[in-house]
């Protein structure tokens, strides 16, 4: 009896958590699909309303948000496939070969040691590198600067999951006669290719999320993603609550489903730091 | 990487090599965006444009030190971190304790407490306009709908409220990581030892004090060394949620950073600033891991 009190509490506690976790992005999906009229009404209409997709159509047609979403998605898979061809590259050298000197070690403690920056601290000087080069305002930029910033990651989820392949079948195909380039690519990869696709997932989401260096590196419509051309609306002085909701619901839907691609793995590489800079 | 090769015999060489052009991209992607900035914040943080020019020195290390702004930006980022640290954890410990047990639905359940954190910070900024907004949001309504005057509780806009506020949606974003780290370590934990004590007649309470507690220290020192990282640097949230504001109540110290580099152009003082957060982040790190290597030998 005692049991089932305590296992009833238990699923009371983790609906109110639920609760608590989902209600926020509930309402701000009401306030996307509401008219103004329903927005400001109090009480708020909070299950009943007639859903309007005027705001939607408001922020991708008629205002920018088209483009900032297209900004975003170029930028994250660019970035995302940079940093994993190099990263990882660098992971097999760092879990297949003997380096001298414990550098094995060392480097990848290096390569993570750089993912510890704050970001602020690196975003500083990396403006004036790129206005050096003239390169603000320009996608590119961002994909450098997230090719860097997701690269430690790359390598260090990699090099765990090459680290967990017995050596055999690449042997095998070194005997073969293939190179150690080609033995990666036909053998090792297929292997690992469910964590190197978690790993991509990974990337994209923190490349989608990213905010203080694409605040920092672009300014202008043509190379703004979408988290800044959100921003740029809130701190405006007359905020139209309807567009930046329906912006902010559409920033999340490939999250979501991110999110659920790569459940397994995520307090994994939430560990590394994964999602936050 | 060079060095090496001199030193070693003509097979060792080309066993070199080959890793060498495995790792090179990376590295040099690394230096050049890592490394070099950091440099060219060194070198930046050193200089002041005076109406003599650039000067060297340490002027913009020594001007922290009687700059009320810096801080207080340094202050507030202190009590952001702690309240944001200490709930969070209190909070997702006393979860994870309570729901350590089979659950059906676990999955779900899971699925759904992730997506706060999953999502852009900005959007996070967005939800919590959109909830603590004093004419039409969802706390201020719910809370009308209980009779309570809300007149005075503007949140994010009120001096003594916004920083509660800021705190507060760390906590919701959050406190489902903290949960879920602490969850995994609680399930690693093998059973024998809660028989012993089971056998011993140690008390709940004991048991939680010398089994759980000592065999969860290495999850929870990295949740905690994960969650201080990031509070410290907190940037995103705030941004979007008071600017910094109302005021300078909800400054944190990236923000001063923002401010003083992006706004008013000073980026050798920003640099100066960058450095004692870098340098700050660095202590604080170092002490979450000399506890956790020591606890690793034993």
């Amino acid at each position: 009896m005692g049991h089932k009190i305590a296992q009833g509490g238990r699923y009371a506690l983790l609906t109110a958590a639920l609760l608590f976790s989902l209600a926020p992005v509930y309402w701000m999906l009401t306030i996307s699909l509401k008219t103004e009229v329903d927005q400001f009404a109090s009480p708020p209409p909070w299950f009943v309303f007639t859903p309007t997709l005027e705001h939607y159509y408001d922020a991708f047609v008629t205002r920018g948000f088209g483009n900032y979403l297209l900004t975003s998605a170029i930028v994250a898979v660019a970035s995302t496939a940079c940093a994993l061809v190099i990263g990882t590259l660098a992971a097999y050298g760092l879990a297949r070969f003997e380096l001298p000197w414990r550098l094995n070690r060392r480097l990848s403690l290096w390569i993570l040691s750089t993912r510890m920056f704050p970001a602020i601290v690196t975003a500083v000087p990396l403006f004036l590198m790129m206005r050096d080069v003239q390169l603000l305002n320009t996608r590119a930029s961002l994909i450098i600067v997230y090719t860097g910033f997701n690269l430690p990651f790359v390598v260090w989820m990699m090099r765990g999951f090459f680290a967990d392949l017995p050596r055999d079948l690449e042997e095998a195909a070194l005997i073969d006669g293939d190179s150690r380039l080609g033995a990666l690519v036909r053998v090792v990869l297929p292997l690992v290719s469910p964590g190197l696709a978690a790993t991509a997932v990974f990337c994209l989401i923190v490349s989608w999320n990213e905010f203080l260096f694409a605040l920092v590196l672009t300014q202008t419509d043509a190379a703004m993603t979408l988290p800044v051309g959100i921003a740029g609306r809130v701190t405006q002085y007359e905020i139209k609550w309807g567009v930046m909701s329906a912006a902010a619901t559409v920033a999340i839907i490939p999250i979501l489903v991110f999110a659920l691609a790569v459940q397994k793995y995520l307090v994994r590489g939430l560990s590394m730091g994964a999602v936050k800079g | 990487m060079r060095k090496s090769r001199r030193f070693f015999s003509a097979l060792n060489k080309r066993e070199l090599l080959l890793p060498a052009l495995f790792l090179a991209p990376a590295i040099a992607v690394l230096l050049a965006l890592s490394i070099y900035p950091l440099i060219y914040s060194i070198t930046i943080s050193l200089q002041q444009e005076t109406a003599a020019g650039v000067t060297w020195g340490l002027g913009n290390f020594t001007r922290l030190l009687s700059d009320n702004f810096f801080l207080t930006a340094l202050a507030h980022t202190f009590v952001y971190a702690v309240a944001a640290l200490t709930c969070e954890f209190l909070l997702g410990l006393g979860l994870a304790l309570l729901l350590n047990k089979q659950i059906r639905g676990r999955g779900v359940f899971r699925a759904s407490l992730l997506i706060p954190m999953m999502l852009p910070a900005v959007v996070v900024g967005v939800i919590w306009r959109l909830m603590l907004n004093p004419n039409f949001g969802a706390i201020n309504e719910t809370l009308k709908q209980f009779g309570i005057n809300t007149g005075s509780l503007t949140w994010t806009a009120s001096p003594k409220l916004a920083m509660l506020s800021v705190i507060a949606v760390d906590v919701w974003q959050w406190t489902p990581f903290v949960f879920l780290v602490l969850l995994a370590g609680l399930q690693a934990i093998p059973q024998e030892p809660y028989e012993a004590a089971l056998i011993d007649g140690s008390s709940r309470w004991q048991t939680f004090w010398h089994v759980t507690l000592p065999l969860l220290k290495p999850s929870i020192l990295i949740v905690l060394l994960l969650r201080t990282m990031d509070l410290l640097r907190v940037f995103d949230q705030i941004f979007i949620l008071t600017e910094g504001g109302p005021g300078f109540a909800t400054e944190t110290i990236s923000l001063y950073i923002y401010r003083t580099a992006f706004r008013f152009f000073d980026f050798g003082y920003a640099a100066a600033m960058s450095f004692v957060l870098l340098a700050l982040t660095n202590v604080i790190s170092a002490i979450y891991i000399k506890f956790l290597q020591a606890k690793e030998t034993i």
